[in-house]
This record gives C-alpha cells, sequence and structure tokens, in this order.
C-alpha cells in the first residue's frame, strides 16, 4: 500500500518560493496517484485569500493552481483554524474549497494519520 | 532502515551540515540512504562553483565527496535548480546560459525521485533552515 | 503513531515553535538543533513553556548546538549526538522538520 504524505504548507504566497514549491509536492503526488494532503498553517492560510492581485508585484496567482488540486487527485484539503483567526481570515469565505478547517488538537491527529509529512 | 533525505539549504546555512553528519551517522550505523533529494535553497548545496574561505569548511566539496565515495543517489530538483541558476551542461546549453555549474556526481531530475524515495525509504527527513 | 519534531529556527523572532507546540500529539517529541537551543536559555519565557510540558512531552537537544551556545541543558532535557539523532529518527515513526 501506498504511504501517504501530508504537506504543511507555512508561508504567504509571495514570500518566496515557498508556497508554490510546497504546492509542487502536493500535485507531483497528486500525478503519481500517491496519497496526498495538504495543510494550511500560519501564514500559509494567506494563500487563501479571495482577494489577491498578484500581478500588481509580478507574481503569479497561485489560486488556480491551488483549486486544480483536486483535479490530480488531491482532495484532503485543510485549513488551521487558529490560524485563520489570526489573521481575520472567515473559514467560509476562503478561495479554495472544499477545505475543512481544523482545530489544533485535530491538527495533532491529522499529522498522526499520514504516514509522512513534510512542514515548508 | 531505509533514508531519504531532502536538503533544503544551501551550503553555508548549518542545516546543510547538520544534514551530512546526519546522512553519515546514518551510514555508520549501518543504515540504507535510498536518496539524497536536493530541493529548494538545497540546489545550491550541490552547485560546483561554491567557493569557500579557506578557513571555513567547504560543505559542497563534502557533500559531493560523501555521495562519490559511498555511490548514492544524488538528485537535485530540476525546476527548483533552474530558478536558482544551479544548470548542468545540458540545461545551460538548453537555456544559453553562460555556465553549468552542477556536475558529477549530481543528476538533475524531478519531483517524481523525491515521491519515489518517499514511497522506498521507511524514513523521511527533511534539513533546511538555519 | 509518534512524531519527532526537529526545529532549528531561534524561537525569539519565529513562530516554528509556537506552532509546533500547538499541535503536538500526545507521545510526541521534540528536537531541538541549531538556533532553535536557544530556546533553552534560562529564565526565558520559552524555557518556561518547554518547561511546563515535562511529563507529556518528550525533549532532544542536538549536543553540538548546545555547547556552542553555551546553553546548560536543564534536566527535563536529554541531550543527543548524531548517533542519537539517528536513532530518535527510527525510534519515532516520522519526523517533521520544521523547515
Amino acid at each position: 500500500m501506498a504511504k501517504s504524505l501530508l504537506i504543511i504548507s507555512r508561508q504567504a504566497p509571495w514570500s518566496g518560493p515557498d508556497a508554490r514549491e510546497a504546492l509542487d509536492i502536493a500535485l507531483a503526488g497528486g500525478a503519481f496517484d500517491l496519497p496526498m494532503a495538504m495543510l494550511f498553517m500560519d501564514d500559509g492560510v494567506l494563500q487563501l485569500a479571495t482577494a489577491q492581485n498578484a500581478s500588481q508585484v509580478q507574481q503569479k496567482d497561485l489560486t488556480a493552481n491551488l483549486q486544480a488540486l483536486s483535479m490530480f487527485g488531491v482532495e484532503d484539503l485543510f485549513a488551521c483554524g487558529t490560524s485563520l483567526n489570526q489573521r481575520a481570515m472567515q473559514p467560509t469565505a476562503l478561495s479554495v474549497e472544499p477545505l475543512e478547517v481544523l482545530d489544533d488538537t485535530q491538527i495533532a491527529a491529522l499529522i498522526d494519520r499520514y504516514d509522512q509529512v513534510i512542514t515548508i | 532502515m531505509k533514508f531519504a533525505i531532502a536538503l533544503h539549504s544551501p551550503a553555508h546555512a548549518p542545516s546543510s551540515r547538520r544534514a551530512l553528519l546526519f546522512a553519515k551517522a546514518a551510514l555508520a550505523q549501518g543504515h540504507e540512504i535510498v536518496r539524497l533529494f536536493f530541493y529548494q535553497d538545497g540546489v545550491h548545496s550541490a552547485s560546483g562553483n561554491v567557493v569557500s574561505p579557506q578557513d571555513e569548511s567547504d560543505t559542497a566539496a563534502q557533500w559531493r565527496d560523501f555521495v562519490t565515495t559511498h555511490q548514492l543517489d544524488g538528485v537535485v530538483c530540476i525546476a527548483a535548480a533552474l530558478r536558482r541558476g544551479v544548470l548542468n551542461a545540458e540545461e545551460a546549453e538548453r537555456y544559453s546560459r553562460p555556465a553549468a555549474n552542477l556536475t558529477a556526481p549530481w543528476e538533475l531530475s524531478g519531483l517524481g525521485q523525491l515521491h519515489d524515495a518517499i514511497q522506498a525509504a521507511d524514513r523521511l527527513i527533511c534539513f533546511g533552515g538555519p | 503513531m509518534a512524531t519527532l519534531h526537529v526545529l532549528s529556527h531561534s524561537p525569539f523572532t519565529d513562530a516554528r515553535l509556537s506552532s509546533c507546540l500547538r499541535v503536538l500529539g500526545s507521545q510526541d517529541a521534540i528536537l531541538l538543533c541549531g538556533d532553535a537551543t536557544y530556546a533553552l536559555r534560562a529564565d526565558t519565557a520559552t524555557a518556561e513553556a518547554l518547561s511546563a510540558k515535562t511529563g507529556s512531552l518528550r525533549l532532544f537537544v542536538l549536543d553540538e548546538d548546545a555547547t556552542a551556545r553555551d546553553i546548560a541543558l536543564p534536566d527535563w532535557a536529554e541531550s543527543v549526538d548524531y548517533a542519537g539523532f539517528v536513532a530518535l529518527s527510527v525510534h519515532y515513526d516520522k519526523v517533521n522538520t520544521w523547515l
């Protein structure tokens, strides 16, 4: 049975290549039909903000790529409720869905469920 | 146990040296390293152009020696490498860049190699940051 | 499943340690290395926060990093060398490095 992998994405969308490179691991895994999941945590939840104008700073808007995760077979998407709250983001108004918002205890359980984890 | 080791930091980062020492300790204990996968800024740890001051340790050279001596599979992520200007001769020619700075023993390949290593190994350990 | 969380960033300007502490599993452990060993500087809020978790959290420190920074190890932290680091990565079900 294939080992499952959880990617925890913790950086803001344009802090550098981190958001993109975390996403790329998930997309590649999905393309190979591997059991993958993504958790957005800390500044990573900012990638899920709906009003983004990446072109203003000549950056790529990752929203479309994030929305493509399910097409690549990565359907288990999660966001940290505490992180959303800290950044005054509404769990019901995120750019990617379906996505489950988890509290800290649920995140501990989520990490536990996966065979491997990469936190970028 | 079989280890997949991913490196996300350049040669001058303490975590690059730490990853190397971990890898050496793993082999010393009889474990196997399925693959070393250099991703994100880790591609710089494979650069052949790093010039370390004489009184500092040359981690890039030490990585090269380690991979060569133990005939390990040292893979550098091509997408991460291109973005950071780490190119082998083939890519330098393809993109008409002035120089290649990635040579043997390093191989350029995709994230599929990381996933392949994760599936084959018992443990994945990543190194990065300070 | 028990996870070994590895941290190398200084806790004073970085959120990794506090985020890690929020999502720790009951069987999990933390290995402090690099600048994360500064978390054990005596009389700091981070040292207190870690001390408060003794009993529910096993805390490891990479010896060379603590020694380099002249960090005195409290008795609730265990020092390991690289052989010990490898052994920990084998003992715990997986390793989560907060990159």
